[in-house]
């Protein structure tokens, strides 16, 4: 193999690494706010490619894409209303079977809604051709899949870094009680939490969605693999899950293309070897 | 879930010596069992509550687990199926005595449980569900892509053989016998759940799970009898995957899919978990509710959904607590009356 060829094997990891970075951070960012896990992420994810889907049909694959992260940021927010909020006092368990719960219902809501049968999301005509790199033609759709993660991760970085709200984040994410004690109520910012956090999921879905076919099942591997991610990352970590992420994408498809049939093998065994040498993770020296 | 309340059963008697009632009880549930078979005319009632006793086998492992260890495993199916598929390899390659390949397909899952479970064990709780069911996935994706040992989505018959242990293969192919069968397992590894429990192993185990740190400031190791729990729970997964695959004479990856792990899990949170027989009720319940939605059956996942997230909101104990609380509640109101 030249060279070159395998920098586009790279390039395709990172496409993916990308994509997983921006469904796992949203876990992050509700984990660090409320130390729930939300298992109807990936279910979210599938909303969105759908829900992007069908805007699109009518008003382009750009609304559809801000349609997604609008209609699913407006969901996120009601999630947290409805379910987080109540049951905060729980064990955390409790969440966890409740979105659960939540998953079986919305898988069985896009197969009522969109069917069975798989559908496809038809590229935006300025990027469907193919751009050369080095040589070797690269769909220029997939750069645009780095450029929106790349985005997402300066964007959230800012964000937390910056703003108040963040600020909010990053501490209760090192420590819920002290937070609590400083007098920062985050029941407050909690809804702008998580609606942003299944926003990107909703965004990440129609992303992905001309890449993937369009079933209800489609969320069930991105939402193992962000586990992986979020725990092999270090629970509630930003920088742990970008690593994680990007890792776990190169791994994943170098996986696809020398070991098949063990591809979905490998990054679970990464995982046992992260979590021998450290239970909590790359970044995890809490929780 | 993770509470004192949990332990009524272990944490009122004080010798480690089993009661005359516990006794007893596994006599007259064994009898139950014998007798039911004649008085349940209907074949297709029989195959339900066959199928109802094997998910609650299943059940009744991951409850064992929320019970004892106080975390949520979302991929037991992952031991289930791999039971199965032991069986059915083995055999299908015709590599040893079929009584041998039952005795691998239960030790295979067990010790490979045992051997994840010195890894994840150590991770915080929500963090262990996670990984369960990435693990649990992973089994599945591997049976799938590995077309050549599993034959993948299609799955393969598993050649069974003329005699088991001297009997006859229709008696694990008949309901009317098979139900026999797994029901008594079923009460014998209820009954073997309560002995351990009980046991001082069973007692570390509880309050490894209450505080952990302090467990360990006592001197106790406590990730080795946490993985020890997690590898029982796997033993009693598989049991439940290998009359599966008996019973069925078929394996195909549904029997590790994640949707069969939360059905489990949701048997165990409707039944509740802090009886050890809990899940095994909730498994008889759900099975007759899906039988009762007949010709709903395409919104069955939904329907499954809402339960559950009904259960965990209003009767966290689910119904064999609710019952266990209402109980005691009117023995301290006779008590003192």
């Amino acid at each position: 193999m030249t060279a070159n060829v395998f920098l586009i094997q790279i390039l395709n990891g990172l496409v993916y690494g990308g994509l997983l970075f921006i469904v796992s951070v949203g876990l992050v960012l509700i984990f660090g706010l409320r130390r729930v896990v939300n298992f109807a992420h990936g279910s979210l994810f599938m909303i969105g490619a759908y829900v992007g889907f069908s805007i699109s049909l009518v008003a382009g694959f750009w609304a559809g894409l801000a349609g997604a992260a609008v209609v699913l940021a407006v969901a996120g927010a009601l999630l947290d209303v409805s379910v987080f909020r109540p049951l905060r006092r729980q064990d955390p368990i409790a969440t966890v079977l409740v979105t659960f719960g939540l998953l079986l219902i919305l898988e069985d809501l896009a197969n009522t809604v969109w069917g069975k049968e798989t559908h496809s999301l038809p590229l935006p005509e300025i990027l469907a051709g193919s751009v050369d790199i080095l040589g070797q033609p690269f769909p220029a759709y997939r750069l645009l899949v780095i450029a929106v993660a790349a985005a997402v991760g300066i964007g959230l970085a800012l964000w937390l870094r910056f703003s108040r709200v963040g600020l909010f984040v990053r501490a209760s994410s090192v420590d819920p009680v002290t937070t609590a004690v400083q007098g920062v109520n985050t029941d407050r910012v909690s809804a702008l939490v998580v609606a942003v956090g299944t926003a990107l999921a909703g965004l990440s879905g129609t992303i992905a969605a001309p890449l993937l076919a369009l079933s209800p099942s489609m969320g069930g591997s991105i939402l193992i693999e962000s586990f992986i991610v979020v725990v092999v990352g270090g629970l509630g970590s930003f920088s742990g899950a970008l690593i994680a992420a990007l890792a776990i994408g190169q791994i994943h498809n170098l996986g696809i293309i020398y070991v098949p049939w063990a591809a979905t093998m490998v990054p679970f065994l990464l995982m046992v070897a992260v979590l021998v040498w450290r239970p909590t993770g790359f970044a995890g020296s809490h929780v | 879930m993770s509470r004192a309340t949990m332990n009524i059963a272990a944490a009122r008697v004080a010798s480690p010596r089993l009661s005359h009632l516990s006794w007893l009880l596994l006599v007259l549930a064994l009898a139950v069992g014998f007798g039911l078979p004649g008085v349940v005319a209907s074949v297709l009632v029989l195959t339900l509550l066959t199928q109802a006793v094997i998910g609650g086998m299943l059940a009744v492992g991951v409850g064992f687990l929320i019970r004892q260890n106080g975390v949520v495993s979302f991929g037991h199916a992952a031991w289930y199926g791999v039971s199965a598929y032991c069986l059915g390899l083995l055999l299908r390659h015709d590599v040893l005595s079929a009584e041998l390949a039952l005795v691998l397909a239960l030790a295979v899952p067990t010790l490979t449980a045992f051997l994840l479970g010195l890894v994840i064990v150590r991770v915080p709780g929500v963090a262990f569900s996670m990984l369960t069911l990435a693990v649990g996935q992973a089994f599945h994706e591997f049976a799938m892509k590995a077309q050549g040992v599993t034959n993948g989505d299609d799955g393969f018959a598993i050649p069974l053989p003329d005699t088991l242990f001297g009997l006859p293969i229709s008696t694990v192919q008949q309901p009317e016998t098979m139900f026999v069968l797994c029901w008594s397992l079923l009460a014998l590894v209820i009954f073997g759940l309560y002995v351990t429990v009980r046991s001082p192993f069973g007692r570390l185990t509880e309050a490894i799970r209450e505080n952990e740190e302090r467990a360990r400031f006592i001197g106790y190791r406590t990730v080795l009898p946490r993985a020890a729990t997690y590898a029982i729970s796997a033993f009693v997964a598989a049991l439940a995957g290998l009359l599966f695959a008996l019973y069925n004479g078929f394996v195909s990856p549904e029997v590790l899919h994640w949707s069969l792990s939360g059905s489990a899990l949701i048997m165990a949170v409707i039944g509740g978990s802090r009886l050890l027989w809990g899940p095994a009720l909730g498994a008889v319940i759900f099975f007759f509710l899906k039988d009762l939605a007949g010709n709903m059956t395409e919104h069955w996942p939904a329907m499954i959904g809402a339960t559950v997230i009904v259960v965990t909101v209003l009767m966290p104990a689910g119904i064999a607590g609710t019952l266990a609380e209402l109980f005691e509640r009117l023995r301290k109101a006779g008590g003192r009356a």
